[in-house]
């Protein structure tokens, strides 16, 4: 088990209680949000707390991480998942989306990153869209409305992605990187990211265009802060996504 | 000089190499035949410091001009040969570290967070003890 003083597991039950025993029951109940987060300390619990505002069902998988996160997720009412040893960011999507598909109840699935650029609010309208029935999956795109807070040499970049890559074009999707999906349980059920690493966006993406799942886009706003600037995809790194993707094409059994 | 049978070979070595990235190997098949290579890589290795000058002879026939530049070939091949083979076992064991390392983390996980949340159980939970 892990170090964490014992009052801070039993703050972690108190608010733990709320959303499950007593309090009233969430309309969002059904929906489990999965935070991989890797060195994310300084901000977890936070993000974790204000998301559990609106969702009080979210997993965090600490990827191994060599900093205190562990510690942080504990002080919340959020699930704790850690990997052993630090796997990549696909790999801890993988290992949340099924520890949240063994929950109870369980019938929407978000991927939520750690560093607070996303908006509950984003949620909300996503799963909104998927519990009309009409669509599996539902991605967030940065781009459908021009809003102007993506550095103009990462929008070049990621519309040029968006626009080269097959699979995103038979999708039309117009933002094949965004971190902010949510997917109902028959696809959380059948994606299987294999792609450690960074390359899982565009392995989802792909998954989607060969699986018969209806994919829709929403737009949705990216806080661009100092630290999620910091700590976020430098695009010299999307050479190694590059590399990894057709590598995986090539090398496939 | 004719340069064909060089070319031939080292033409086939590359395919080959491209093959074996993309076939599904049979395991066992796949280490027997390694396993050859590697033998005749030993001999020949011994055949060739014993008697340097059939190098030469060899890479006549060949057409390759010297003994050097034929061996020179045949480690490029072997090199990638090499690569590509530890590139496919790395990616074999980081699945399999993979799916070990999320197995125990989700059982480990399930057992923490019961744990956690569950309010049946006693408040003095079982903390590891280091000083707290």
């Amino acid at each position: 088990m892990t170090v964490s003083p014992p009052d801070i597991q039993i703050a972690a039950r108190e608010r733990a209680r709320h959303p499950e025993h007593g309090a009233p029951v969430s309309q969002y109940d059904d929906v489990w949000l999965v935070i991989p987060a890797y060195n994310e300390g300084q901000v977890i619990a936070d993000v974790v707390e204000g998301a559990r505002k609106t969702f009080p069902n979210i997993v965090v998988v600490d990827d191994g991480s060599a900093d205190d996160s562990a510690k942080h997720i504990m002080s919340t009412g959020a699930h704790l998942v850690r990997h052993p040893v630090n796997l990549g960011q696909g790999a801890a999507l993988q290992t949340g989306l099924a520890y949240a598909l063994a929950q109870n109840g369980a019938q929407y699935f978000a991927t939520f990153d750690a560093d607070g650029q996303h908006q509950t609010a984003d949620v909300e309208k996503m799963v909104a869209l998927l519990r009309t029935g009409e669509v599996d999956v539902v991605l967030g795109s940065r781009f459908i409305e021009q809003n102007g807070q993506v550095p103009w040499i990462k929008r070049v970049v990621l519309r040029t992605a968006a626009t080269v890559s097959p699979t995103a074009r038979k999708l039309k999707l117009t933002d094949s990187h965004n971190g902010l999906r949510v997917l109902n349980r028959e696809a959380a059920g059948r994606l299987r990211i294999t792609m450690n690493g960074m390359a899982h966006a565009s392995e989802i993406v792909s998954f989607l265009a060969g699986a018969d799942l209806r994919v829709a886009e929403l737009p949705v706003d990216i806080l661009y802060t100092d630290y999620s600037r910091a700590k976020g995809q430098s695009l010299i790194n999307g050479v190694n996504i590059i590399f990894d993707i057709s590598l995986r094409e090539r090398g496939r059994r | 000089m004719n340069y064909f049978w060089i070319q031939l070979v080292l033409i086939v070595g590359a395919v080959s190499l491209a093959f074996m990235f993309i076939r599904r190997w049979d395991r066992a098949n796949t280490r027997a035949w390694k396993r050859i290579a590697f033998s005749v890589f030993v001999i020949a290795n011994i055949y060739a410091i014993l008697r340097p000058s059939d190098v030469t002879w060899v890479a006549h026939k060949f057409g390759v001009g010297r003994g050097t530049d034929l061996v020179l070939y045949v480690m490029v091949l072997a090199m990638g040969f090499l690569t590509l083979n530890t590139f496919l076992r790395f990616r074999s064991l980081e699945k399999k570290l993979t799916d070990l390392a999320r197995t125990v983390a989700i059982n480990e996980g399930s057992r923490l967070n019961e744990e956690r949340f569950d309010l049946d159980l006693p408040v003095s939970v079982p903390v590891k003890s280091n000083g707290a």
